[in-house]
């Protein structure tokens, strides 16, 4: 057995594992909020490759500047989703609210298409390109800087959930919605922020995963795989996008190494249905099954 | 939603609806004089980079011919539908198409659209078609009588590519990277047998699945497997590039080499620096090639002053051929119908398409089987010839 | 105004149909259908072969959405099963076409209830994403198995009854019209049985329809059955009518789209399967004759047709959801309403 490349693979699937958890946790965090499942995530990831694209691009920004407008984008149309379509739906069913993202995510695959065109594009290279290799193990050194950004990012949102006001609000808003409303807690500004929060998360997330495997109107289909994350995790749980999503990563990289390129996406959801089967709350998360 | 529905507003809407109807199921167009070529364009979704230059191809040859008073004095007239590039619509453009014209060519944009309309097409009989597929598949005169392509198929390509590498280096490794899709795996069975046969060495088959990004994991196979020749296949762009930076950052000495539809000069620019030596089978002279005497090119370079994707020449090309085939069909004295055209097609030999192929070229099937391998210099940010033109079987 | 609806009898009251116009309007739509084919051009023809096809599956999603509340995003899978199934047995084979468009209906019918089973353990989203999941492995089985022609898929010969080989649309509408409205018309029957009631009482509390004596995983599964049955029904008769059959012609979109074809045309509701399947497959040709108005004042119209024909069709599940959560079904109930109440309220 070569150890080596058992490492290098590891090693890849965890810097693509990071970019799912990320995402993962933008998803878990409007679930937890607002109790929607967002489907169109992926094209929220999409949306934000193709801002920094047009920023860096067209207006000729440096990756500095064009990495913020693309993160702000993300929460802008978070925010106005949120007050525009999903504001509305409250109190509809859950698969109402949920075919409401998929119209969302068609919508925003339409719009990209009419402003950048059909064509796949990549991103002005924004990061260093100086080989990456751990002990003898080499790491593409855009993957390994999505990781550290990722794990960055999530650690920060972690530390912001628990310390700060707002997120303590997000916490008792998750917990129950009538309860925290009667100690005073703003909560349909608690439903705002979380979709902003969240969409700008995934904006970036967007931006990270362009960068490594270039932008398309198709990127959208990276919404699946978190999906599968999510599921796998906890829809409700922090720490299950983050396990889930280094885990999908791990899975997809040992399946694509050993079985081949078309057996990643029957592996991962061949894990997800045995996930659904014994454990439909996922990993991680709370012991209840919505009715939906 | 407030508003009240009444009666004049019901009365309205059946009317509309009404003449709505009558406009579709009104008769069919009188039959003109003009030959028609009919087109199942993509010009949007994920082939529209390619449906528009095909699209603005066609119609520009087609302008040349009926600026010149068209073929045998009669003008071919182009109409076309858009069809995202999906095949239930390309086949309701071709419904459409074909109910309101007397088409006599065809323009499909798919390897599924080429098969579907197949048994139509030979049911029809009338009509000689073309399109955006080199699949292996569809170059087989016996299954698919009345199509062709205008260059060679995929495994063609392929066959091109590892003649050149079996040229330059013997017993050369190789890795064909591809994706899991009809069009990745089309070359791949027969492409294996010949580079056997070649004394080439396939140390790796490496499949993404379609739409993947991040390809790390396939590189690190890549790495191990260290082959000297890298041939992409089923890819326009992503993730190409992403390949061949990883590549090269890991030391890989690897050349890397893709087929036509990623071969175009703008779609290889776009990979960035890691460009430099990407090599790309192409059967035509690229738009800017000033090296041959090439007639046809300078016309093109006339007409459009900037520079015009090989998809353009693509469909270009694929109208000059019809022409030329419709036209030996009229010049023998008989009637167009798709077997006549195809027999006409199948008499051009030794012929000269004007310079957009670099050699003299015939038809004895289905494809054009001639090439040639460019490669990519990042000074001039061009596809440069890297071989003669190789011409298969004969 | 609508008068004159005066019933003598239970069987009266429970009748499908229960007034002289409504029984009219039927009549004339049963005579439109079968003269379109006389009048309309092949492309016409075409589109309603299409709309047929998809007001079937349509149908079928609806039994299991729609009256089951069970969603599922894996209706163009299951179509898919159907039409794999009736390609090899016309190719393989060469028996009947509606012997094969049986089989196809079965052979579905039994991946649904496979693909059901964890609807008892989960529900709602899951239950959707364990579809999508079925989806991929359906692929993925289809695209690698020898049976099914792998990436390439299988092209197969044309349907022939009594020695009319049916490969037009003039012909095709023939078989696809009548199987529709057959579908369509079971479908309608259903839900005045005792099975399709059991149904509707699992949608609207499950736990109180298994209060009521109804064993859940059951009627689950046979709603299942049912729908499936109807996509591989479905499925074939597009099979027949593209004679190819590939891995890609039922990607997951077009599951999406007959969801929202049933929530556009009204959830729950026989004529809302059917309006939303029409509307949905007409949005897309009503689009194009529009760019081809626009373009010669703006050239690029054509251009910008797919992004915008997503756009729409985005917009549309958005749009009704929000504004119109009952569909066209309740549009035309509206209209129905108007004019049964017409001289008395203006």
């Amino acid at each position: 057995m070569d150890w080596l490349f058992l490492a290098e693979v590891l090693l890849a699937g965890l810097g693509a594992g990071s970019l799912y958890a990320l995402a993962g946790v933008a998803f878990v965090l409007i679930y937890k909020a607002t109790r929607v499942i967002n489907l169109a995530i992926g094209e929220i990831l999409m949306l934000g490759g193709y801002v920094f694209f047009g920023a860096a691009a067209a207006w000729h920004l440096p990756a500095w500047i064009a990495l913020p407008v693309a993160i702000v984008a993300g929460a802008l149309v978070g925010a106005v989703v949120e007050r525009l379509l999903i504001r509305p739906m409250l109190g509809e069913s859950p698969i109402s609210v949920f075919m409401v993202t998929i119209g969302l995510g068609s919508i925003l695959a339409g719009a990209v298409q009419v402003i950048w065109g059909a064509d796949p594009l990549r991103l002005p290279e924004f990061m260093p390109n100086t080989p990456i290799f751990i002990g003898d193990a080499y790491l593409a050194p855009k993957v390994a800087y999505g990781f550290v950004a990722a794990m960055l990012i999530i650690v920060a949102f972690a530390l912001a959930l628990r310390f700060t006001r707002s997120g303590v609000a997000l916490q008792a808003t998750a917990a129950d919605q009538g309860a925290a409303y009667s100690v005073g807690i703003n909560v349909s500004r608690v439903f705002s922020l979380s979709w902003i929060v969240a969409c700008a998360i995934a904006a970036g997330a967007g931006v990270l995963v362009g960068a490594i495997g270039g932008i398309s109107p198709t990127m959208g289909i990276f919404g699946l795989s978190v999906l599968v994350v999510v599921i796998v995790g906890g829809l409700d749980s922090m720490l299950g996008a983050l396990v889930g999503g280094l885990l999908i990563g791990i899975v997809e990289a040992f399946s694509g190494t050993f079985l081949g390129g078309e057996y990643k996406f029957l592996i991962t959801f061949s894990v997800l249905i045995v996930v659904l089967m014994l454990r439909p709350y996922g990993l991680f998360g709370r012991h209840e099954i919505e009715r939906l | 939603m407030t508003r009240k529905l009444t009666r004049r507003d019901v009365l309205a809407a059946g009317a509309a609806m009404g003449s709505g109807l009558a406009i579709g199921i009104r008769p069919l167009a009188a039959q003109g004089a003009d030959i028609v070529l009919g087109g199942s364009i993509p010009l949007t979704g994920v082939f529209a980079f390619a449906g528009v230059g095909i699209h603005n191809g066609i119609q520009d040859y087609l302008k040349i011919v009926n600026d010149a008073g068209g073929v045998g004095g009669r003008k071919i007239k182009y109409v076309a539908e858009d069809t995202g590039y999906k095949v239930d619509a390309s086949v309701a453009a071709f419904n459409k198409i074909t109910g309101q014209e007397k088409v006599s060519l065809y323009y499909g944009d798919s390897t599924g659209f080429s098969k579907t309309i197949n048994p139509e097409l030979e049911r029809r009989g009338t009509i000689l078609m073309a399109g955006a597929s080199f699949a292996t598949e569809l170059n087989d005169p016996k299954k698919y009588p009345l199509q062709f392509m205008a260059g060679p198929d995929y495994s063609e390509m392929f066959g091109i590519l590892l003649r050149y590498c079996a040229r330059e280096q013997s017993g050369a490794k190789l890795d064909f990277v591809y994706s899991d899709t009809e069009f990745g795996r089309d070359p791949i069975a027969p492409s294996e047998a010949l580079a056997k046969t070649l004394g080439l060495n396939i140390v790796e088959k490496i499949v993404t699945p379609p739409g993947s990004v991040d390809v790390s994991t396939e590189v690190l196979k890549l790495r191990r497997a260290n082959p000297d020749y890298t041939i992409f296949h089923g890819y326009v762009l992503a993730p190409i590039p992403e390949f061949m930076t990883q590549a090269k950052q890991m030391g890989l000495r690897s050349k890397f080499m893709g087929t036509f539809w990623s071969s175009d000069n703008s779609t290889v620019q776009r990979m960035g620096d890691v460009a430099e030596g990407y090599m790309g089978v192409m059967p035509y002279r690229y738009y800017y090639d000033a090296d041959g005497n090439s007639p046809m090119l300078e016309k093109i370079r006339q007409m459009r002053p900037e520079y015009q994707s090989t998809a353009y020449l693509q469909g270009f090309t694929t109208a000059l051929l019809m022409c030329e085939a419709v036209k030996r069909t009229l010049a023998a004295g008989k009637e167009l119908t798709g077997v006549n055209m195809k027999a006409g097609l199948n008499s051009i030999k030794d012929f000269d398409t004007g310079g957009i192929f670099g050699v003299p070229i015939s038809i004895p099937g289905n494809s054009v089987s001639v090439g040639r391998i460019y490669a990519f210099d990042s000074k001039s940010k061009q596809m440069r010839p890297a071989s003669d033109w190789i011409r298969l079987g004969s | 105004m609508r008068i004159g609806t005066l019933k003598t009898d239970y069987a009266a009251d429970e009748a499908l149909f229960d007034t002289g116009l409504q029984k009219c309007l039927l009549a004339l739509a049963l005579a439109g259908a079968v003269l379109l084919p006389f009048l309309a051009s092949p492309y016409w023809l075409f589109l309603a072969c299409l709309c047929a096809i998809n007001v079937a599956s349509a149908t079928g999603l609806n039994i299991l959405t729609g009256y089951t509340g069970l969603v599922s995003l894996g209706q163009a899978a299951f179509m898919s099963v159907g039409a794999y199934t009736v390609a090899v047995l016309e190719i393989h084979l060469g028996t009947p076409f509606l012997l094969n468009l049986l089989a196809g209906g079965l052979t579905t019918a039994l991946v649904g209830i496979a693909v059901g089973i964890p609807s008892l353990r989960v529900k709602g989203l899951y239950l959707a994403i364990a579809t999508i999941a079925a989806s991929v492995v359906l692929h993925f089985i289809f695209s690698h198995w020898a049976l099914t022609g792998g990436v390439q898929g299988l092209s197969m010969p044309p349907a022939r009854f009594f020695g009319v080989t049916m490969d037009q649309p003039f012909q095709l509408y023939w078989m696809i019209m009548p199987v529709t409205m057959l579908m369509v018309l079971g479908a309608a029957n259903l839900f005045r049985t005792r099975v399709g009631r059991a149904f509707i009482a699992i949608r609207d509390r499950d736990i109180s329809a298994e209060v009521l004596g109804i064993p859940l995983l059951r009627y689950k599964l046979m709603s299942f059955a049912v729908s499936s049955c109807y996509a591989g029904l479905a499925g074939g008769l597009w099979a027949y009518f593209f004679r190819v059959v590939t891995p890609e012609s039922f990607p997951l979109v077009n599951s999406i789209f007959y969801l929202a074809a049933i929530i556009v045309g009204g959830m729950g509701t026989i004529l809302g399967g059917i309006l939303g399947a029409i509307f949905m497959t007409m949005v897309p040709e009503v689009l194009k004759f529009g760019a081809g108005l626009v373009t010669p004042f703006y050239p690029d119209a054509l251009a910008l047709l797919a992004p915008v024909r997503t756009i729409v069709f985005g917009a549309l599940i958005v749009g009704f959801l929000i504004f119109e959560p009952q569909g066209l079904a309740e549009i035309w109930r509206r209209i129905r309403r108007f004019f049964h109440l017409w001289p008395f309220k203006t």
